[in-house]
């Protein structure tokens, strides 16, 4: 008989509304195989008992349905936004609320450098700072000799110093739309876009391609993830090349990799049926720590930027509709070909009117092809409305709403993007739970950090940056909440069989919490400590 | 045009091949894979699934390169279009020419820019593939439009396909929403030298042959002109002008590079050189090679002040 472990706990919160709460949970293969009081597992023949955890609470492992695996990656470069983010080695980098305070930030940074390493930093965010545009004046302050490159939180933008500058060949004569000149008519230092940055990029060594399925970036990923409770996390926009697979083979399959990966193929690079057949391929290579076969397709851009294609009124100051990424015909091609060949697909819809879309692409698709448990997800879903939500449960479809924007970006979105009516119904956990939706909240990582307790957080209390509560009526309860980070997010995964509960049969992935996310106030929630995580029984501390 | 350097490290031009799905972008590409231009060139598309490569022109084939027996190469981009260009920048040798097709709702300025700003590339044009049967319908789509405008609206040379003649209503259309040359689906064939070849591939200098639906005019003397009278020559450059290449000397021994394609100049500093080379293309519809010599001739006679 194999090895079985009872691990006590001051309190396991299973989610799993036969037994929803217990004190013992034994662990046998890495399942759960029984669930209770201290005698849970006498009648499989006994167990030892683990008392390492007594002082926590556990819960399911969390679930994080929406990030991407550079959340742990582009910690190889130095942080320099505004709010204070954990790297995932735990060091704490306190946010630079100010443009003095982001060149002493980055001057500190620059001791660690070698003499001929650029200076790259990201998460700048400027909407956060009223004071001047950073400029290549105050990047010479932190370095004249070393090229200097920040990087916006929005990846649209950046800022250079003289010296990167010099080395893309950058001057008074320079006429590139993009680069910013001054009032003496030469490169502030501020550029635009990736045309004007990708000379800037490629001498510094800058490519985002490294910081997905390298072994470093699935490890640094798998460190963000214990550090936040999660045990299962997606990588929604994954390129995989065979190469790729081996990779991530290796790495998700040592004993001491912490996480279950979901690497979600992106929709690009062939044909419909190409596609289609590459998930096809993938999904047959899966096991329990790695997960393949779904597929991600983009449609619209993002409401910040103003580039999410929304119904009428549009945005509040008059801006134009937003862009396709994929255009509506091809989305409709896209989404027959994966659901005729039974692949499941997240699809990423900011605006009301790319949900829309999306929606009438998937009817279209089940019109042809029945398939009642296609359980197709909208991402981010920002702007649905009640209607929306009543259609996407007649369709079968689930939801992964985007609850940290209300926090960071809410009051920007009523004062500057779709206006307060809409802004109040954004990221609307209420309704979609109201209309019997499968709902799951994410963070996005690295565009906002990986930490579904403040995600939860955000659903529970829907609170933004200056302090107002964007949209009392689609609050949702912290249990709400708290289903939406394990059961609900497992379920877009068609996962919920596995993982999501503490249930016996299965895995025995759990959040180790320093508090009771129940018991606390629903304001603190975000607040309750993460001090790690169970990985089919193993433990991970934070 | 022999001062063009072959030497691994020349720089890049780049075209991007834009329009709507549909419109016919691979279509030309395959064109211009096939086409007998002497350049190697190097075509970066989102799948491999429509070029269509005669089999004896086809080398060999791996997951995502087809490398032909005439020096050109085609390649998928993957998922980042710029690391990809970068990829390109660092083929050894360096191919002759870029060729990007965009994505059906890319916005080809957004790439084509690059070719500016990057200083090993060169602006090579943008090249929208305007579907001549559902280009005012989509023109006019509640959903697309917008996009689909924008795409000929960037254009420096708007490519109509599947209709020859173009109709009057479609070019009425085209030119509300662009100020670029049309050229006819039947009209243009090989394409390459409108497209590429000025100068001619200094391997193959005959390729560039002036073809029936082009003209061109080149100019080799000694005229000098400083950095100000050539952006005022440019600036009165004949509409029809498509595509125009020089190294023009300046008095004490300087030169100066201009490149014009469509509405984009380029006028950077050159070595030292003793003689003017210059030449000029456009589509016959557009423009005569008299104009284009009487546009040039006419900065001629003004002798510069020793």
């Amino acid at each position: 008989m194999s090895d079985t472990t009872v691990f006590r706990a001051k309190k396991i919160i299973t989610m799993d509304p036969d037994m929803p709460v217990a004190t013992h949970v034994a662990v046998r293969d890495g399942r759960i195989l029984a669930v209770g009081g201290a005698d849970c597992a006498d009648q499989w023949g006994g167990a030892s008992h683990d008392d390492g955890l007594s002082g926590t609470v556990l819960m399911p492992g969390l679930v994080e349905g929406h990030a991407h695996m550079m959340a742990g990656a582009m910690w190889r470069y130095a942080y320099a936004g505004y709010h204070d983010r954990i790297d995932p080695d735990g060091v704490l980098w306190k946010g630079l609320a100010d443009i003095d305070g982001v060149v002493a930030g980055l001057k500190e940074y620059g001791k660690r450098l070698g003499p001929d390493d650029p200076l790259v930093a990201w998460g700048f965010d400027p909407i956060f700072l009223p004071t001047e545009r950073l400029n290549r004046n105050h990047l010479d302050e932190i370095d004249r000799d070393r090229p200097i490159a920040v990087m916006y939180s929005n990846f649209h933008l950046m800022c250079v110093n003289s010296k990167a500058l010099e080395l893309a060949g950058y001057s008074r004569e320079t006429e590139v739309v993009g680069v910013a000149k001054g009032p003496d008519g030469e490169p502030v230092g501020e550029l635009r876009e990736m045309a004007a940055m990708f000379p800037v990029m490629r001498r510094l060594g800058i490519d985002f391609r490294g910081l997905s399925q390298t072994e470093p970036a699935i490890r640094s990923y798998g460190k963000v993830a214990v550090r936040a409770g999660v045990t299962t996390a997606t990588d929604l926009f994954a390129t995989i090349e065979d190469g790729d697979v081996e990779t991530l083979l290796r790495v998700t399959g040592e004993d001491d990799y912490p996480l279950r990966l979901v690497p979600v193929l992106g929709a690009i690079g062939g044909s419909p049926e190409e596609i289609a057949a590459k998930a096809l391929r993938l999904g047959e290579r899966g096991t329990e720590k790695l997960r393949l076969g779904a597929v991600k397709l983009m449609t619209d851009g993002s409401i910040q930027g103003w580039t999410a294609r929304v119904k009428w009124p549009g945005y509040v100051g008059g801006q134009p509709n937003g862009i396709w990424n994929t255009p509506p015909d091809m989305i409709h091609q896209l989404v027959e070909a994966m659901h005729r060949n039974g692949v499941q697909l997240h699809i990423h819809t900011n605006g009301d009117e790319a949900s829309e879309v999306s929606m009438n692409a998937i009817e279209a698709a089940l019109r042809k092809h029945p398939w009642s448990g296609h359980r197709h997800v909208l991402q981010h879903a920002q702007m649905m409305g009640r209607d929306q939500f009543r259609r996407a449960a007649e369709l079968g479809i689930a939801v992964n709403l985007f609850a940290n924007h209300i926090w960071y970006f809410g009051d920007q979105h009523a004062a500057l993007t779709i206006g307060v009516d809409r802004a109040r119904r954004m990221d609307a956990a209420r309704s979609a739970l109201d209309e019997g939706v499968v709902l799951a909240i994410h963070s996005d990582a690295p565009v906002t950090p990986m930490a579904p307790l403040f995600t939860a957080w955000c659903a529970v209390n829907r609170r933004t940056m200056s302090g107002r509560v964007l949209g009392e009526n689609q609050r949702i309860t912290v249990e709400e909440a708290l289903h939406a980070i394990t059961l609900g997010a497992a379920r877009t995964l068609k996962m919920d069989g596995e993982i999501g509960s503490v249930s016996v049969g299965k895995r025995a992935d759990f959040a180790i919490l320093g508090e009771d996310p129940t018991a606390v106030d629903p304001s603190r929630l975000k607040d309750v400590p993460v001090l790690g995580t169970v990985m089919d029984g193993r433990v991970f501390r934070a | 045009m022999t001062g063009v350097s072959a030497d691994a490290s020349a720089k890049l031009p780049m075209t991007v091949v834009a329009g709507y799905l549909g419109a016919g972008k691979t279509t030309l590409i395959n064109r211009l894979l096939a086409e007998d231009h002497g350049l190697r060139l190097l075509v970066m598309v989102n799948d491999f699934g429509a070029i269509n490569i005669d089999a004896d022109l086809l080398e060999s084939r791996d997951e995502d390169t087809l490398t032909l027996t005439n020096g050109c190469a085609c390649c998928t981009m993957g998922a980042d279009l710029f690391m990809a260009m970068g990829d390109a920048l660092d083929r050894r040798p360096r191919p002759d020419h870029l060729v990007i097709e965009a994505s059906g709702v890319a916005d080809p300025k957004r790439i084509a820019d690059a070719g500016i700003a990057e200083s090993e590339m060169t602006y090579g044009g943008i090249v929208t593939v305007v579907d001549g049967v559902e280009f005012p319908r989509l023109a006019e789509d509640g959903l697309i439009g917008p996009q689909v405008r924008a795409q000929a609206a960037q254009a420096d040379l708007l490519h109509v396909s599947k209709v020859d003649p173009t109709p009057d209503a479609l070019l009425a259309l085209l030119a509300e929403i662009s100020g670029a040359s049309v050229l006819d689906s039947g009209a243009g064939d090989p394409l390459s030298p409108l497209l590429f070849a000025i100068p001619a591939n200094p391997r193959r200098s005959a390729v560039a042959a002036v073809h029936p639906d082009y003209v061109s005019y080149s100019y080799e003397g000694p005229v000098a002109m400083t950095r100000g009278e050539i952006g005022s020559l440019i600036a009165r450059r004949p509409q029809g002008l498509f595509r125009a290449k020089g190294r023009i000397a300046e008095e004490g021994g300087a030169s100066w590079e201009v490149q014009v394609v469509g509405t984009q100049v380029s006028i950077t500093r050159g070595p030292a050189i003793a003689v003017t080379r210059f030449v000029g293309i456009g589509l016959a519809s557009n423009v005569t090679r008299g104009e284009i010599e009487d546009w040039w001739k006419a900065a001629l006679p003004v002798p510069h002040p020793a």
